[in-house]
């Protein structure tokens, strides 16, 4: 028997989809005859009487989650997520370096210093990659610190707020599309397959509504993970091999025909009834990996 | 990294030194392939020192510090576990946001350190309930973040220090100071140490600010360098 720590924040319980997925990575584990128990920031001293830990809160290593992660590694406990992966992904500048070094195919990509933020480099940009642009904080998540500027103006009011955290900043080049593909990655293999769509009239999966705090979401579409295009997958597992063989959500667009990755994610979105539809084995797999 | 056969030192700090050095942007814009003595007052995550050693793994260089211990160093719970899985001497903590978890486990004073990564500020010491109260919001950033809580039953010290040396004479400060540069390779750092019946034990770390840093302690850190890169490697 395996005593897994699952550990989470009081926002992952407030949808009811994502309570319902927590719920069933708790009767699949007890299924599989292991321990499964939550367990909130202030249960931290607890880590040492499980083996394994489940992160599921929202991972950056500025978070209570990378501490978790990182005092669970450093007592010799099995971790998803491990804190490398957190750190390589919660950092967009980090990631895209990667994937330049190793060749993985993805969207056209600059990063931009702090102290290179002038009008003649913005103008470049402009030439470079045409308006609108996408300009992205290097600590991005759900679809947020990810913004579309198409004059001068708007892309120094966007840089400013992104360089109050980080000396650097990610700039592509803006690729439209219906949806994004999202390919869940655990150690090394294919997971479940979905298409994040874009809600109507807009251009990413998740956007705040004006002037209020909450957000639309595009519709989740699951597919059969065998059912999924080969050069999806391929693209998917090499995105992930340059960070991990933890558990990632890949998010590609199709161009041309083609698949270039957007960003790799640890600790991917897993909400019942969206993700696992087409493949309910996903919560079975991960506790399995887990308890290995 | 000893053995290795040129170093380059890449520093925001104006250095008195005969050594080369290179600022951070333009390092940024080179691809050498050396050996990588990042020399700044602060490595914090996503900050241009972090982004140096970043830069330099990237490309396949050794480098001091790594990315890695330039967060662990800076995230106190980790570099806690770190430092006492390496015999630095510490004092019992807890990781909460919980002021009623804080008071449960010690007893008055308690000394409070943020667990986030963004402020320079040390510590707070709490004497009664209703200052833990307002401590650990102001420092958690509104219950954002976990605070760490640390018993004071001793006297609290905070020293400067640079590669492994404390600018502070005492011998148990100074072994504290070695053993954590040892463990994470932090060139410039500011400790806080907890002096207890006589023995030291590591509290926290935090980055020093650019007028911290004194003309003597210029002078110490610019020694120490072209010692380095005399040598041609790192002990």
């Amino acid at each position: 028997m395996t005593r897994i720590a699952c550990f989470v924040e009081k926002y992952n319980f407030s949808y009811s989809e994502e309570a319902g997925a927590l719920q069933n990575f708790k009767r699949a584990a007890e299924s599989m005859g292991h321990e499964f128990n939550f367990m909130f920031r202030n249960g931290l001293s607890e880590i040492p009487k499980y083996d394994a830990v489940f992160i599921r809160a929202t991972t950056d290593p500025l978070y209570t989650a990378y501490v978790v992660s990182k005092t669970a590694w450093e007592l010799g406990l099995k971790v998803v997520d491990d804190p490398e992966s957190i750190r390589v992904c919660a950092n967009k500048v980090h990631q895209y370096r990667l994937f330049e070094k190793y060749d993985v195919p993805r969207i056209p990509t600059l990063f931009l210093n702090k102290e290179e933020f002038h009008h003649r480099t913005i103008e470049e940009i402009f030439e470079l990659f045409g308006k609108p642009i996408v300009l992205k904080a290097p600590y991005t998540s759900f679809s947020k610190y990810v913004e579309k500027v198409a004059c001068e103006t708007s892309f120094r009011d966007v840089a400013k707020r992104f360089f109050r955290r980080s000396d650097f900043i990610v700039v592509q080049k803006f690729m439209p599309s219906r949806f994004d593909w999202r390919v869940g990655v655990l150690n090394n293999q294919v997971l479940y397959v979905c298409k994040y769509m874009m809600p109507k009239g807009k251009w990413k999966h998740g956007v705040k509504r004006r002037g209020k705090p909450s957000f639309i979401w595009g519709r989740t579409v699951s597919l059969k993970r065998d059912n999924a295009p080969q050069r999806l997958k391929e693209v998917a597992l090499k995105a992930c091999s340059v960070v991990g063989k933890g558990l990632y959500g890949v998010d590609i667009k199709e161009v041309n025909g083609d698949y270039v990755v957007v960003e790799v994610n640890d600790n991917p979105s897993i909400y019942s009834g969206y993700e696992d539809y087409r493949n309910k084995d996903i919560y079975e797999k991960i506790i399995k990996y887990l308890t290995e | 990294m000893s053995g290795a056969l040129c170093v380059l030192v890449v520093s925001n700090i104006d250095l008195k030194t005969n050594v080369a050095v290179t600022k951070p942007s333009a390092f940024l814009k080179s691809s050498v392939r050396d050996c990588i003595l990042n020399v700044n007052n602060d490595y914090r995550y996503m900050k241009l020192g972090y982004y140096v050693s970043l830069h330099a793994e990237i490309l396949g260089n050794k480098v001091v510090p790594t990315t890695e211990n330039a967060v662990d160093a800076y995230r106190l719970p980790i570099l806690l576990v770190r430092a006492s899985k390496n015999n630095v001497p510490t004092m019992p903590y807890i990781v909460t946001d919980s002021v009623k978890q804080i008071m449960a486990e010690f007893k008055f004073p308690i000394v409070v350190f943020a667990v986030n990564p963004f402020s320079f500020e040390g510590y707070y010491v709490a004497k009664n309930r209703s200052a833990l109260y307002r401590v650990v919001k102001s420092l958690s950033m509104n219950y954002r973040y976990a605070v760490c809580a640390q018993p004071l039953n001793g006297e609290m010290v905070s020293c400067k220090s640079f590669f492994g040396r404390s600018n502070i004479e005492d011998a148990s400060i100074g072994e504290i100071a070695e053993k954590v540069y040892k463990t994470f390779n932090i060139p410039i750092c500011k400790l806080h140490i907890q002096y207890v019946d006589g023995k030291a034990h590591l509290c926290s770390l935090q980055p020093l600010e650019m007028e911290e840093i004194s003309p003597s302690d210029l002078n110490e850190i610019s020694k120490t360098v072209s010692r380095f890169s005399e040598k041609g490697g790192f002990d």
